[in-house]
């Protein structure tokens, strides 16, 4: 009988922890639903064009949505909400505009330095939004859309620093990701200067405001984003790099390449992504920026 | 086959460099987790009870408690609320006490097996409390467990992985595999070097504790 | 010290949010830790079957397979298998994870958190079943056999049902550390409980309109103390059981101590 009684109890735990996963999970009804997309939520627009059933367009709208990769933890481009449990931010807001020009429902999954190629490669999301910088080393694993962003490379460090540029890293020591473009860029520029390399840039900043390290160096946009949160930081130096955000498609599929460069472009023209700029990254900055010019071929030209 | 090689030869500094740092992790941890270990066993298992519930805080604490959050709490969280505190000892302090909960339970294990006859015998000859653990106790308590004590240390080695991938960005050996893959993109080949690398560091340490175990373990 | 109970820094477990956010991702790990060791059960048992045949190639590549995954950091094979899985893997996943789970464990992520926990812990309990059938006195199986039961049969009915009584209070012990292991899936960027403080830490409230925002300290003291709570009352439960388990053999059994990550064989400890 003891063991009967051993057996229910264990099964009753089991049982507990599912049913308080069923019910956790029937509050969300958020946009990053798994497996079933569309449905009911969300706005169809009716006039959303249908494309053939044989391009990444037409397959994705077959699926009924879209799978986007962004970053979870930089703002202002992706980052979690804890309030409402979404992912908001620059990037999510394009990664919407695709979507509704398909007519389709965004899912979107976090998309970290290093493995945000791989995951294109594998088919895991079908577009990369995530802060990723046009150069010649991606290209040839991804293709890329015409810029939708232009951000310039700098240095953050905290507000009562001496470091005011490049030359002043050495014998500090400077934090950037893990797989980016900085980490070529700081070992041929400051070679005395001591890299610590981590997977997330939430990571940095926890760093730089422990003081574990003196300096942060990557994009303006991801470094204004902390500035943000801890307005006792600045940024210092002169451009590094100028950096052009494209967003990645899998490679040699170019019709939707096209269609996500027509899509970005559409809404540079048209006032959208003057809107979700301000609401972003204009009302923050002193001097707004005006959509990119650049295209794509000048931004591979640069990256080098 | 080339790349494997190539792979070793091209970045042999890195690996190299990355396996002497989880070796200087391990071995300062293990000093940690035995002095430690070995203190709250006696707070264990003193007569004194508000020393007994201490020791026993310390072990519930740890022994439950996720190496990677103490990682956290430990360097950023300290230096947070304004404790300067550096990586090595924040991380070689995390994962000694973490051990050391379990090497406080694998002694007081062995100080059992020790049998209370040899604890009445010495303080009837006349030897204190403290002398008895000292000389009595606590060496045959360490022979008994030696098997324990060696795969706790084995343990230990593997949990090191968890440094270098966290917060605290040491560079050890499974750190330094993640940069040369993320320049090279030879997955498969990085890893492979990097588990050898693990391979030898447990292996050796299984090899030591069977050769201590040849010479001073005591069985019951 | 002040700033250690200062009710200022913990104001953000009443705000908002906050509390549910993190408990959310806790159950995550939970949720990991119980597929997690489902799956390590029955792989180790199959393991500790093949350990213990009598046909020695088998045996012997089921000892090798085990002494590799036991000996390698089990964040090494996580990291691994997170960026060499075949994607007709996480695919597979992804068409097939039941839809009741939550979102966190829907993306083929998971997967390679989940097939390295397996993989390790399957090979941990193997040796914990194996230490766990040997402890049993030869005698049984030689009175099951002059009983007259085949091999498979003495498994099955005497050597199997004691053996495996005796190691479920290693086994409760190693789930205790599986669910500390389930951390380590944070690493691979999958949204538990300590992604989840990390953001409630991070300066983020500033966009979300929340003014506090949660220090460091507190937050991990706090996810450290939900682990406490829950593996305590799981060790607890193994010291019953193992008690019970004493009485019903008579004081005779010799338990089989699971240790992190390491099994005394009853024969070697006593």
């Amino acid at each position: 009988m003891t063991r009967m009684k051993l057996w229910r109890a264990l099964l009753a735990m089991a049982l507990a922890v599912t049913a308080l996963a069923v019910a956790g999970c029937g509050d969300d009804d958020d946009d990053d639903g798994g497996g079933g997309g569309g449905g009911g939520g969300g706005d169809q627009p009716a006039e959303a064009q249908q494309f053939p059933a044989d391009t990444t367009m037409g397959k994705i709208q077959e699926k009924g949505e879209i799978t986007i990769g962004v970053k979870f933890d930089v703002p202002p481009f992706g980052f979690t909400n804890p309030q409402t449990d979404e992912v908001e931010g620059f990037d999510v807001d394009m990664g919407r505009i695709l979507a509704e020009e398909l007519g389709v429902e965004p899912r979107f999954i976090e998309a970290i330095s290093d493995n945000r190629i791989p995951f294109l490669e594998r088919g895991t999301v079908d577009v990369i939004l995530s802060t990723m910088t046009i150069n010649q080393e991606r290209d040839q694993e991804i293709d890329f859309s015409e810029p939708y962003y232009v951000a310039q490379g700098r240095i953050l460090v905290p507000g009562d620093s001496d470091i005011a540029g490049l030359e002043d890293l050495a014998g500090n020591s400077v934090c950037t990701a893990l797989g980016s473009t900085y980490e070529e860029t700081l070992r041929e520029d400051a070679p005395d200067a001591e890299l610590r390399l981590v997977d997330t840039y939430s990571e940095c900043l926890e760093l730089l405001q422990n003081g574990a390290v003196d300096a942060i160096s990557t994009d303006d946009v991801i470094l204004t984003g902390m500035i943000i949160q801890d307005d006792t930081l600045k940024l210092v130096g002169d451009e590094l790099t100028t950096e052009p955000y494209g967003a990645g498609i899998k490679d040699g599929d170019t019709e939707f390449q096209k269609f996500v460069s027509d899509t970005l472009e559409a809404a540079q023209a048209d006032g959208r992504w003057e809107e979700i700029y301000q609401e972003w990254v204009g009302q923050y900055v002193d001097q707004p920026q005006p959509p990119p010019e650049m295209t794509l071929e000048e931004a591979l030209e640069l990256g080098g | 086959m080339a790349e494997l090689w190539e792979v070793l030869t091209d970045h042999f500094p890195e690996f190299s460099s990355g396996f002497w740092v989880t070796v200087r992790l391990v071995a300062i941890s293990f000093v940690i987790a035995m002095a430690v270990g070995t203190l709250v066993a006696a707070m264990r298992i003193a007569p004194a009870k508000p020393l007994n519930w201490l020791g026993g805080l310390f072990v519930e604490v740890f022994r439950n408690t996720p190496l990677l959050v103490l990682l956290f709490i430990s360097f950023a969280g300290l230096r947070r609320a304004g404790l300067p505190i550096d990586a090595w000892v924040a991380g070689t302090a995390s994962l000694g006490l973490y051990t050391a909960a379990y090497v406080a339970e694998a002694l007081r294990s062995g100080v059992f097996a020790v049998g209370k006859g040899q604890i009445e015998a010495s303080l009837s000859l006349g030897l204190d409390y403290r002398r008895t653990l000292r000389y009595i106790i606590l060496p045959q308590a360490f022979r008994t467990v030696i098997p324990h004590l060696g795969s706790l240390t084995i343990a230990m080695i593997k949990n090191s992985a968890i440094i270098g991938v966290s917060l605290l960005a040491l560079p050890d050996l499974l750190k330094q595999a993640r940069i040369v893959q993320s320049r090279t993109f030879e997955t498969n080949e990085t890893f492979f070097w990097a588990a050898v690398g693990y391979l030898i560091l447990t292996g050796l340490a299984t090899i030591a504790v069977r050769r201590l175990e040849a010479r001073y373990a005591i069985r019951r | 010290m002040t700033y250690l109970f200062d009710p200022a820094n913990w104001e953000w477990l009443v705000t908002g949010n906050n509390l549910r956010f993190l408990l959310e991702g806790f159950l995550v790990n939970l949720q990991i830790a119980v597929i997690a060791i489902v799956f390590s059960l029955i792989f180790g048992l199959l393991l500790a079957l093949a350990r213990l045949s009598k046909l020695r190639p088998l045996s012997l590549a089921a000892g090798a397979w085990v002494d590799v995954w036991r000996n390698l950091p089990l964040i090494f094979i996580i990291l691994y298998l997170f960026l060499a899985s075949p994607p007709a893997w996480t695919d597979a996943y992804e068409d097939y994870a039941p839809g009741f789970l939550p979102d966190a464990l829907q993306t083929g992520r998971v997967f390679a958190g989940l097939l390295g926990l397996v993989l390790y812990n399957s090979a941990v309990i193997a040796e914990i079943m194996r230490a766990g059938i040997l402890s049993l006195d030869r005698g049984q199986g030689e009175a099951a056999a002059a009983l007259g039961l085949t091999y498979p049969q003495q498994l099955r009915y005497v050597i199997l049902p004691q053996g495996l009584r005796r190691m479920v209070p290693a086994t409760v012990s190693q789930l205790i550390t599986l669910n500390k292991d389930t951390t380590l899936v944070s690493i691979i960027a999958i949204q538990e409980v300590m992604r989840h403080g990390r953001t409630l830490t991070s300066g983020f409230g500033v966009f979300t309109g929340v003014d506090v925002q949660a220090p460091l300290l507190q937050v991990f003291i706090f996810i450290g103390l939900l682990f406490v709570i829950v593996n305590y009352a799981l060790s607890r439960l193994s010291r019953r059981l193992e008690i019970r388990e004493r009485k019903r053999s008579g004081g005779a059994a010799t338990p089989v101590i699971g240790l992190e990550d390491q099994t005394a064989l009853a024969a070697e400890a006593r």
